[in-house]
């Protein structure tokens, strides 16, 4: 028996029988921390009310609640440091609008994955790459002649070129790379193909989706050395909209613009058109194109 | 899924996510550190459930539910994590935990359990709290630590509000006995006479 009816003989707890009285205890007993939390009706309370008259171990239990309660109430806020505000602004920043449930299925998860640990290292890498873009900035220009293979024109006179620039400069005045994503949740999310350049001198750092001329593009991030360059892939439709890089295509020439340290070089694929932007010469960048598409 | 354009209203909404989802960070970051063994992990945490919370902007329709919308998102995130990487914690029985809650109530100390819990650390706080299962510790935190009301841990949990009701009451009762079987760790300066006679009641029932 739980409860002290001797307190209170009259009460109508000692006129029920025991097995009644301990289901009623037990009963109230649960709603203790409700009635702490004041999270009751007045029906309930009024009940609670006058068990407790009667019951010791419930009187214990209520204190015992309530000690804790206020103790954890007590709790010191976490901070977040201002890193994580910091990541957390320039991922949103540099983030693809991408619908989906914000408490998706375990199935849907695996199948775009994302790992916070994995953009916590390429935002490191980032910022290093990015302190030394700005080192590159104030060095002294490159001399390297341009190719006579390139074919140059002024930066206005293709809006293509002018958003795949837009986008590079928008992306690198903010930590690198916003949302990070795998290449295979990239080449999902886009109807052409997507293919990483190959070369030793560059590391993948990361990959996300971007839209370029209202069109979906891939958008795959590479250390060179200490520079960041980006490497846009976009459908082939939009990449022969242009009249000038069908025309400098036709002559088998890849294409590159300048403007200031920064230049965009862009050469068509199998199935689809891709744009290498970095703070570096034309011929700088155009070893990393690859193969031409076979005609 | 599909990719949408980018269009004029992008600033706006960016202004809005920054508005309402930012001041709740610290809270976020604290939840998450006590469901996570390390800071990074929580930190980490935090970033994926703001960024599906971004994804899932236009979901939120009512701005006053931003917190427990934010917490539900961050749940989710952890027990996502939890499950990939196979984590469980080394919980200390729950029988144990209960046998120690009852020897305490039912002895006539309870004064000085309140004195402890009062003054007992963050540390021992903590640790405590960790050896209970984690349905149980989410909901007294939600409640004691952040200030949530009965239905909306319903809503953060997607559990009915009998049940939140009974974790928390279950979740402060097993708390009690963790603190109780920590007694190692207590404050000194504790009456000790009245602190010999919580160990003394609560002593033969507990050590197994």
């Amino acid at each position: 028996m739980r409860g002290d009816p001797t307190a209170h003989p009259h009460s109508l707890d000692a006129t029920i029988d025991e097995a009644t009285r301990e289901e009623r205890h037990q009963r109230l007993a649960m709603m203790l921390a409700a009635y702490a939390d004041q999270e009751l009706p007045a029906e309930t309370v009024s009940q609670i009310d006058a068990h407790l008259l009667g019951c010791t171990r419930c009187r214990r239990e209520l204190l015992s609640h309530r000690a804790i309660a206020q103790r954890l109430e007590t709790e010191p806020l976490s901070r977040a440091p201002a890193a994580l505000l910091a990541r957390v602004t320039t991922t949103i920043a540099a983030a693809p609008i991408v619908q989906m449930p914000a408490d998706r299925s375990r199935a849907e998860h695996h199948t775009v994955p994302f790992s916070g640990r994995y953009v916590r290292a390429l935002a490191t890498l980032s910022a290093i790459a990015l302190v030394t873009v700005f080192a590159w900035t104030i060095r002294a220009p490159s001399t390297t002649p341009i190719p006579s293979i390139i074919s140059t024109v002024p930066l206005p006179s293709v809006a293509l070129f002018s958003a795949v620039l837009a986008d590079y400069r928008r992306v690198t005045a903010l930590d690198l790379p916003g949302r990070a994503r795998d290449l295979a949740a990239v080449r999902a999310a886009l109807p052409f193909s997507v293919q990483p350049l190959s070369s030793e001198q560059l590391s993948l750092l990361a990959a996300w989706t971007t839209v370029l001329d209202g069109e979906p593009a891939a958008v795959l991030a590479y250390r060179w050395n200490d520079q960041l360059l980006l490497h846009y892939v976009v459908s082939e439709q939009l990449l022969f909209r242009p009249s000038e890089v069908r025309r400098a295509f036709a002559a088998g020439h890849p294409m590159a613009v300048t403007d200031g340290a920064q230049t965009v070089l862009t050469w068509p694929s199998r199935e689809s058109g891709e744009f290498l932007v970095g703070e570096a010469t034309a011929a700088e960048l155009v070893r990393f194109r690859r193969s031409p598409a076979p005609h | 899924m599909t990719v949408a354009h980018v269009d004029p209203a992008l600033d706006a909404r960016q202004a809005r996510f920054h508005a309402l989802v930012l001041p709740h960070l610290d809270r976020l970051l604290g939840f998450a550190k006590r469901r996570t063994n390390a800071t990074g992990d929580a930190e980490d945490a935090v970033q994926d459930a703001c960024l599906r919370a971004w994804s899932a902007f236009a979901e939120l329709r009512d701005e006053s539910r931003v917190r427990s919308w934010l917490f539900r998102i961050l749940r989710t995130v952890l027990s996502d994590a939890f499950e990939k990487e196979g984590r469980r914690r080394q919980l200390v029985s729950i029988t144990r935990l209960e046998d120690a809650h009852e020897a305490l109530v039912g002895s006539d100390a309870d004064f000085v359990f309140t004195e402890v819990v009062a003054r007992i650390d963050r540390e021992v706080l903590r640790k405590a709290l960790s050896d209970l299962p984690d349905d149980f510790a989410t909901a007294v935190e939600l409640h004691d630590i952040d200030g949530f009301k009965y239905h909306e841990i319903a809503d953060i949990t997607e559990v009915p509000i009998g049940t939140v009701m009974s974790r928390i009451s279950r979740g402060r009762r097993l708390l009690a006995g963790a603190i109780v079987l920590n007694r190692a760790a207590w404050p000194l300066g504790v009456g000790d006479a009245a602190q010999s006679a919580v160990l003394k009641s609560t002593g033969n029932r507990t050590r197994k």
